[in-house]
Order: structure tokens, then C-alpha cells, then sequence
């Protein structure tokens, strides 16, 4: 623990963030701007027979109106997917265009078909109200498996039987014959349920062309700057990188929502060069609910086989995952290598396999989640385990440590190799179970249930462990698993001449409050105060390059690289230090911030040496002026944290209402910075996993209508919902990066959910239920347990 | 949403049919309906006004009545739209004499609705749909029971008097 590094130190942004001086893309207001309006499809499927803008075109206040057609004219590409999966067979993924506007046929709720811009939002509102697009309905599918049934409706037709791609990882062989094998299979079909994001600010882009310069400036609602400018520039809009800008100002949550490059991002760009001003368009919850890309939608068949002591064997499952119509961004990458490769848990089974089929459907595109395809590996194995305990009769905390991967730090003993790819860092996995159960007093709590019984009360415990792959991600590994990108990041750390620190980071905070840990970090690797750090993210102008914030990287890849360069400053530093104490560079000690000579009180203060940085008078000889470094850090290997979650929750006998009475989470998410900030992201990550069990889910009824699009339908977890977490740690550092971290911004939801839904099923034990589709509803809940009364 | 149901009138078939035929009476009883218009002998143009749940407004379509068994039994197909969304439906009515003074009028059908309609009204459908229904068959009601003559009176006489949704006498 240094002066700063693993201190709650509050965050520096929030004075901003609670005064109402955070600013948000919706907040800018350029001179001379426009409003765009975006005329959606309410048909989930439909054949556009004509757009009609005349009327539209006359309201007073419009500027411009845009339609597929003008798009397709112009030649503009549609928004390109980042990461390539191929067929089994070989064959390339299915990748259908995804136009900015489309012009022909209609494959979502939601689907842009035509921009309305005018001088006001209401005028371009009322606007857009008054064009008329003759629409011929067609049949939608949107449930993956039917998808890919024969004779289902065809969303793309270059994809014959809806099929993006299929996939499949693990051993077949050696699984089938291990299944063959048994003592017992447990087996669950159930469906993962899709979600929606809810990020409380909607998504917003401007764009801002400068004619005199021809220079464009895109801002934007984005975790993911740096890419949204090289997608756009590269693949969409064909504009030269150097000419583009884009800046993600203050950005208010995205759970993965704003990794992305949207449509409507190169929309405004392109707009505002044809009309010569700055378009502004920010959707509103309605549009939110229909276009920020969705999350999970995976049904799936999961077997587990056990042998006579409760040893797992095998593990076989299919899956078909819902990746809606179009391929966002990272949505090929999600069910299948962040998702088949965390099959192995934090168990030792010896065969693995895994058949995936990856379905179009004419629904919202879905992509990564908080968590990403690790909270469906995760369901399914914690899901099995907890069934296959009750099924041999066993408690489901001892087959767990039975079949748990022995301790390994990485460095003493190797790292794990699991049986789908990945080699995990390090890992005690038995220490976080038993904290978790030591909390729950998980003996006396059997004791407790049983007199609750007596009484009439339905009490339920629901244990689960998780593991995740995270600090995404190694470049090389990643680009031979199809990413079109290096996921390393970049970090440029300026001392001014005063002694200031100036980070330019790559990754980009949508919450997480970098601004505060990296300079946690910065200020006690220099010795100076944490106010004589400033972090600058989320400016493609100011920051060389980024590769953005998700899948738990930013500290673990962004703070790796800033770390990198720090190294370098304080490299450099020591030999100006050595010039001005006329001493041997390794004679030097660098600590609290001065450079001493070894043994004796001579040194030099850290503010000393960047003032003669910069004013070079008394200088070492060949050695250039200046302490500014970049660095680029691309991590050797994922991070692995893990943990251990207990529900307890209490179900109503009459209504079957759930009520989470407890909430235990013990995670190992490496070594910590700042506590207050990972204990933070843990709560949230729980209440949103605890949401999906309990009370999420984006329904689409047979015509593809996404029928709970509102805050009136979809339900979130409200903070009355959830009872006071009891959280707790376990320290395994990761051995391959110098900070030891492993991240901690995923955990809480993947491995809270199915902690959620063993706890209710184990309520319903007398009952004989054995699942329930989530989210578990009274309703749900009520009805099985009375078609567990019948049976 | 699938729909069905069945009601009991004190009417002989043939005149039921005959007042279901008349755009008039049907604008005057269909609650929600600001103006039905006859645009050949099968069509009609319609313009209506719908509350459901959370959302409501204008809507403008076509009705179609199809598969005419007179007096037993017709199709009525609905195509509307609105700022908040489409709807779309196709219902079967039938109409049994149970007696020379008492006819049971049953339907049954199915409507699709789009748009914000759909992502905001489903829930609250099936109940807007019932009460709709009530509502429909206790206008038709009374519009048997009022003055028959002036049923008879031709088109223009009877040109909407009340406000929608409430038929005369209300």
C-alpha cells in the first residue's frame, strides 16, 4: 500500500458529477447548429415501397431531409463489424451491410430509414411526423433457434437459414465419450434472457464539419473514441483519420452500449458536410430502448456429467446465440471466444465442448453487456453444478471445492491451462468460497432454514462462483481469434516544467472514475500530490491513440501503459538527477518523489529535475530536453479475477414474490487501488446481475414488436430491491502486469445472477422445481411452484 | 393479440345486419371513431381516435368488410396508422338467430399494432380491447332501443349529432 495506492481516496470527478458540472454530449451547443430527428421503422420486417418527404420538407424550420436512397447514392458504406468468426467449415462469417439509412427493406424496431434536420428539435420532431413511408409488412423471426429452423423469414438474404456463423470449441470427442461415460448427467435447457443496457444517459452525437479546414469533428456518447474515428474514417465515411476529431466528452454509463460505432455517429457526420452546419441528434428513452445494442439472448442446452463422488467429466453444451439484425461492432466476438472460453470455470474438467450457432433475427443488435458472454458461461456451469449437487444428493458448496483448479499463483506454479484456449494467470479459488460461506455462516443458515420451514417460510441460500477473462487483450492472441484491432493500449504522460503531470490515456471513463485511480497511481509512482495529476481522456486530438474502456481493461491495459511510461520518466529523470548531484545513475534511489544518493541525504527533489528539463541550462551532454513519454501496452495474457457469490433470499408462500434478503460477494480482482471505487463497481455490477435474475428481460411478441420498450414495462432493480451488500476480498496480484491488477467493473454482474436463481430454486426445494426462466418473476415463481404442488 | 367474444341482442338477424352495414350507425356506436366514410360498397374510410394506456391518437385508415354471407356472417379487415404506430387486424363476425327476436353476434380475429403503440400499449391492450368491446354493444344497444323511425331516416338527417363514443340519448 503506498500513499495513494489502495486508499478509498474520493473521487476526484464527482465534485463535477454532483454539482451538475459534468458535460455531457447532449450539453454542447455549437453556434449555428441543427437538430436531427430519425425516422424509424415500427415494423420489425417490412419491404419499404416509398418514402415520402414533400410534406416534411415544407414544415417550417427544416433544413434537410435525408433518406436510404441518398445514402446508397452517395456510396456511403454501412457500419462494419470488428471481429470475424469463421464457419466451421471454414467458410467467412455472414456480414450483411448495415447502412446508415436503409432504402430497401426494413430488419428491426427501430431501423433508420430516413433523417429529419431542422433549426429546432421540435420543429425536426414535427417534422419528421409528416413523412410518409408505405411500408409492406413481412413475417419476423426473433427467437435465434427458431431463426435458423427451415422455412423460417430470411433477415438478410445472403444468409441462408439466418446463419452468421457457426462455431464450436472444446474437444468433441473426448466429451461425448466422457459424457458416455457418466455416473449422472445433469442436463438444463433454458434460455438467457436479453437485456437492455440502461445507461442513464442516452446515446448523443454532433457532428461539426469545418469547412475552411475541411476538418470534421465528431462528439459523442462513446467508451471507445479512438475506434469509433478509425471504423468511421476507415471503413464508413472513407475521410482521411487526420482530418477527423472526435472527442467523447463526460460520458454517463454504457455497460458496453457505447463501445460501438453507431449509425447515427457517421450519419451527423456526413450530414453536417452536405449541409455546411453542426447536427446534433440524441436519442430519446424510447430510441434507446429500440437502438443501443442489447445484451445476452442465448438459448442454450447444457449438460454436465459427474462421476460417482460428484467429479465432473464432461461438460456438453449447445447454444444459439441472438445476435439481432445486423453485426455490431464486437457482437461476433461475444457468445463465441468470450464466452466458449470461460467454459471451464473454476472447475478441472477434463472435456469440454461447446456447439454454437449465431443467428440473425429481426431484432435490436446485440453485443456485449457488462460481462460479455462470461455471465452466460457463468449461469450455465453455476446453474449445472447447483443442479447436479441436488440430483446426487450432495451439497453444492463441497462439490464445488471438490472440483475446484488447486491454488496457483503464476509465478511459483504455472498458470492453468484450461480446455478452450485460455491459460489462466493465477488463482486461489477454494480461499474466496470458504470467505463467502465463513459470511453467510453458511452450517448454521441450513439450521436456520429448516426451522423456517417449520414455520411456513420458504428460506433459499444460491452459491456461485465465476471466473472472468478480463484486461482484454493480448494483440496477437486476439487477432488469431479474428479481432480486426490490437486491443493494447496507449498512455502519454507529460511533466510540465512546474513539476505538473499531464496523463493522456487511451482508455476512455464512462463512470468507472479513472480520473481519481490513475492518478492514485501517477502521484505515488512520482511521489507528488494526487492534485498535481490530471487525467485527459476521451479527445482523439489529445490522446495519440485509445483502444477505450470494456471488458474490465482500463486499469489492468490503460494503467499497464501508464505505468510504461512512468518508468521511462523516472529513467530519464535519474540521469538529469545524476548530472545535477554530480553522481553515478546507479548510485541513485528514486522514492518520495526526490532522487537520493544512496547512504547519504543528498538529493534532488522530482519538481527540480522537470523545472531543468525544460530549461536545460546545467544539462547532462547528449541527453535531449523534455520529460514527455508515450507508451503502448499490450498485455501478455487476460486477467483472470474471480469470486465467490451467496443469495439468500425468502420466497412469499401466496404471491411468490422473491425478497433478497442477503447478499454476499467475495471477489479476487488482484491487487486494488482504490477500494471505495472497486467496492463501487462491484454494487452496481450486482444490482444489475441481480436485475436479470429477478427482473429484466426485452420481450419481443411474434411480429418482432419489442412490446416493453418503456420504463413503465421494462423492469430495473430499484435500490429497495436490493438489501445492504456484504462484500468482501481475497489478494491473488496478477503476475504479468506491474500493477497487479486484474479489473473489477464486470464481476459483480457475472456472478450474482445464478447465485440468484439457485437461492430461489433451492427455496422451492419441497416443491420439486427444478428451473425457472428468467427473470423470476412472482408470477413465474408462483406458477411453478404450483405445477410443483400438481407433480 | 388474439381477440374474441360474444354478445346476445334483442334484434332479428336480418335487421342487425343491415345496421351493421351502415357506415352511420357504425361511426355513431364504435367508440373512438370521429368519422367513418363509405368509399365504394365494400370500403370505408375512417378516422379515428384511441386512447391506450399511457399513449393515444389520431389514427387514419381503411376498413374493409370481405367474405360477405349476408346475414349470416362477414370479415371486417382494419388497416390504420398513427404518429404512434400501425394497427392492423382481421375479425370474423358472426351472427346466429337464436330466436326471430334475438340474435347472438360473435367475433373472433387478430390485430397487430407497431411502433410506440406497440412498445407502450400492449400491456393495457387486451383490457382497452374488452372495455372497447363493452362499450361497442351497449351504444349498439341503445341504438335498438331508441326510435327506430329515425334509424330508417336517411343519411344526411342523421348526420352525427353527439360527439363519438356516445351515441344519442347519452
Amino acid at each position: 500500500m503506498g500513499k495513494f495506492i489502495g486508499q478509498s481516496i474520493k473521487r476526484v470527478e464527482d465534485k463535477r458529477f454532483t454539482t451538475g458540472h459534468g458535460r455531457y454530449t447532449d450539453d454542447i451547443v455549437l453556434p449555428n447548429m441543427t437538430y436531427a430527428q430519425i425516422i424509424r421503422s415500427p415494423y420489425a420486417h417490412a419491404r419499404i415501397n416509398s418514402v415520402d418527404t414533400k410534406a416534411a420538407a415544407a414544415h417550417p424550420g427544416v433544413v434537410a431531409i435525408f433518406t436510404g436512397k441518398d445514402i446508397a447514392e452517395a456510396g456511403i458504406n454501412g457500419v462494419p463489424c470488428g471481429w470475424q468468426v469463421d464457419f466451421k467449415n471454414g467458410d467467412t462469417m455472414k456480414e450483411p451491410p448495415h447502412p446508415l439509412l436503409v432504402a430497401d427493406k426494413v430488419r428491426h424496431v427501430g431501423d433508420a430509414v430516413a433523417i429529419v434536420i431542422a433549426e429546432t428539435r421540435e420543429a425536426a420532431k414535427d417534422a419528421a411526423e409528416l413523412v410518409e413511408v408505405d411500408y409492406e409488412e413481412l413475417p419476423a423471426v426473433t427467437d435465434p433457434y427458431k431463426a435458423v429452423q427451415d422455412g423460417a423469414p430470411l433477415v438478410h438474404d445472403e444468409a441462408p437459414k439466418n446463419m452468421a456463423y457457426d462455431w464450436e470449441l472444446g474437444d468433441k470427442e473426448k466429451t461425448d465419450a466422457a459424457m458416455a461415460s457418466a455416473h449422472h448427467i445433469t442436463t438444463l435447457e433454458f434460455v438467457n434472457q436479453r437485456l437492455v443496457p440502461n445507461a442513464i444517459e442516452p446515446r448523443s452525437a454532433i457532428g461539426d464539419y469545418d469547412a475552411t479546414n475541411d476538418k470534421y469533428t465528431l462528439y459523442t456518447t462513446s467508451q471507445n473514441p479512438h475506434l469509433t474515428r478509425l471504423l468511421m474514417c476507415a471503413f464508413v465515411l472513407g475521410l482521411p483519420e487526420h482530418k477527423v476529431r472526435v472527442v467523447a466528452p463526460d460520458v454517463g454509463g454504457g455497460f458496453g452500449s457505447k463501445i460501438f460505432h453507431y449509425i447515427e455517429e457517421a450519419l451527423v457526420t456526413w450530414c453536417s458536410q452536405k449541409i455546411g452546419r453542426p447536427v446534433k441528434w440524441t436519442a430519446e428513452r424510447s430510441e434507446s430502448f429500440m437502438t443501443d445494442a442489447h445484451g445476452r439472448d442465448h438459448v442454450t442446452k447444457a449438460e454436465m456429467g459427474f462421476d460417482k463422488d460428484g467429479k465432473i467429466v464432461g461438460l456438453r453444451i449447445n447454444t444459439w446465440a441472438n445476435l439481432g439484425a445486423y453485426l455490431s461492432t464486437f457482437s461476433t466476438c461475444v457468445p463465441t471466444w468470450l464466452h466458449g472460453t470461460l467454459l471451464q470455470g473454476l472447475y478441472t474438467t477434463p472435456a469440454i465442448h461447446i456447439d454454437l450457432v449465431a443467428a440473425f433475427t429481426h431484432t435490436t443488435p446485440v453485443d456485449a453487456y457488462r460481462g460479455a458472454g462470461r455471465p452466460e458461461a457463468t449461469y450455465l456451469l453455476e446453474r449445472l453444478v447447483e443442479t447436479g449437487a441436488r440430483e446426487l444428493g450432495m451439497d453444492p458448496a463441497e462439490l464445488r471445492l471438490k472440483n475446484f483448479i488447486p491454488p496457483f499463483d503464476g509465478v511459483n506454479q504455472p498458470g492453468y491451462q484450461t480446455q478452450v484456449a485460455l491459460q489462466y494467470d493465477s488463482g486461489n479459488y477454494e480461499q474466496v468460497l470458504k470467505k463467502a460461506l465463513e459470511i453467510v455462516d453458511y452450517d448454521n443458515f441450513r439450521k436456520e432454514q429448516a426451522e423456517a420451514r417449520k414455520q411456513g417460510k420458504l428460506l433459499g441460500i444460491g452459491i456461485s462462483t465465476y471466473i472472468e477473462a478480463c484486461g482484454i487483450a493480448p494483440s496477437a492472441v486476439v487477432g488469431a481469434l479474428g479481432a480486426r484491432a490490437g486491443l493494447y493500449e496507449s498512455a502519454q504522460v507529460r511533466i510540465q516544467p512546474t513539476g505538473k503531470v499531464s496523463v493522456y490515456t487511451g482508455s476512455h471513463s464512462h463512470g468507472q472514475g479513472h480520473e481519481t485511480t490513475f492518478a492514485q497511481v501517477v502521484a505515488d509512482k512520482l511521489g507528488i500530490a494526487l492534485e498535481d495529476v490530471e487525467i485527459v481522456h476521451g479527445d482523439s486530438e489529445a490522446v495519440a491513440f485509445g483502444m477505450g474502456t470494456y471488458g474490465s481493461r482500463s486499469l489492468a491495459v490503460g494503467g499497464s501503459a501508464i505505468v510504461k511510461s512512468l518508468d521511462k520518466v523516472i529513467e530519464k529523470g535519474a540521469k538529469i538527477a545524476a548530472h545535477k548531484l554530480e553522481a553515478a545513475v546507479d548510485d541513485l534511489e528514486f522514492a518520495n518523489g526526490a532522487w537520493t544518493v544512496k547512504g547519504t541525504d543528498k538529493s534532488i527533489a522530482f519538481g527540480d529535475i522537470a523545472l531543468t528539463a525544460y530549461v536545460p541550462h546545467d544539462y547532462p551532454e547528449g541527453l535531449e530536453p523534455g520529460l514527455d513519454f508515450s507508451s503502448f501496452y499490450d498485455p501478455a495474457n487476460f486477467t483472470y479475477p474471480f469470486g465467490a457469490h451467496i443469495a439468500v433470499v425468502e420466497v412469499d408462500k401466496e404471491t411468490g414474490k422473491v425478497t433478497l434478503k442477503r447478499f454476499v460477494a467475495v471477489d479476487d480482482v488482484g491487487n486494488v487501488i482504490n477500494p471505495m471505487i472497486v467496492e463501487g463497481q462491484i454494487h452496481g455490477g450486482l444490482a444489475q446481475g441481480i436485475g436479470q435474475a429477478l427482473f429484466e428481460e426485452a420481450i419481443y411478441d411474434e411480429d418482432g414488436q419489442l412490446v416493453n420498450g418503456t420504463y413503465m414495462d421494462y423492469t430495473m432493480p430499484r435500490a429497495d430491491d436490493l438489501p445492504s451488500f456484504e462484500t468482501d476480498r481475497t489478494v491473488t496480484p496478477c503476475p504479468h502486469n506491474p500493477l497487479g491488477v486484474k479489473g473489477a467493473g464486470e464481476a459483480g454482474t457475472i456472478g450474482s445472477t445464478p447465485a440468484v436463481v439457485n437461492a430461489v430454486i433451492d427455496a422451492l426445494s419441497e416443491y420439486g422445481v427444478k428451473d425457472i426462466r428468467m427473470p423470476l418473476t412472482p408470477q413465474r415463481v408462483w406458477q411453478a411452484m404450483q405445477n410443483g404442488k400438481q407433480s | 393479440m388474439h381477440f374474441e367474444g360474444s354478445h346476445v341482442l334483442a334484434m332479428q338477424r336480418e335487421e342487425l345486419w343491415e345496421i351493421l352495414m351502415d357506415p352511420d350507425i357504425l361511426a355513431r356506436v364504435t367508440p373512438g371513431i370521429k368519422r367513418l366514410e363509405l368509399i365504394d360498397g365494400t370500403r370505408y374510410q375512417a378516422v379515428s381516435e384511441i386512447k391506450m394506456g399511457p399513449v393515444n391518437g389520431a389514427f387514419k385508415g381503411n376498413l374493409e368488410i370481405l367474405d360477405q354471407n349476408q346475414p349470416e356472417s362477414f370479415s371486417l379487415k382494419i388497416k390504420m396508422n398513427s404518429r404512434i404506430g400501425n394497427v392492423s387486424a382481421l375479425g370474423h363476425i358472426n351472427l346466429k338467430a337464436l330466436n326471430p327476436h334475438g340474435t347472438e353476434i360473435s367475433f373472433a380475429g387478430d390485430a397487430k399494432l407497431s411502433g410506440t403503440l406497440a412498445r407502450t400499449g400492449q400491456r393495457v391492450l387486451t383490457g382497452v380491447a374488452n372495455s372497447m368491446t363493452k362499450q361497442f354493444f351497449k351504444a349498439l344497444e341503445k341504438e335498438i332501443a331508441g326510435p327506430g323511425e329515425e334509424r330508417k331516416k336517411g343519411l344526411f338527417s342523421r348526420f352525427r349529432k353527439k360527439d363519438k363514443g356516445e351515441p344519442d340519448g347519452s
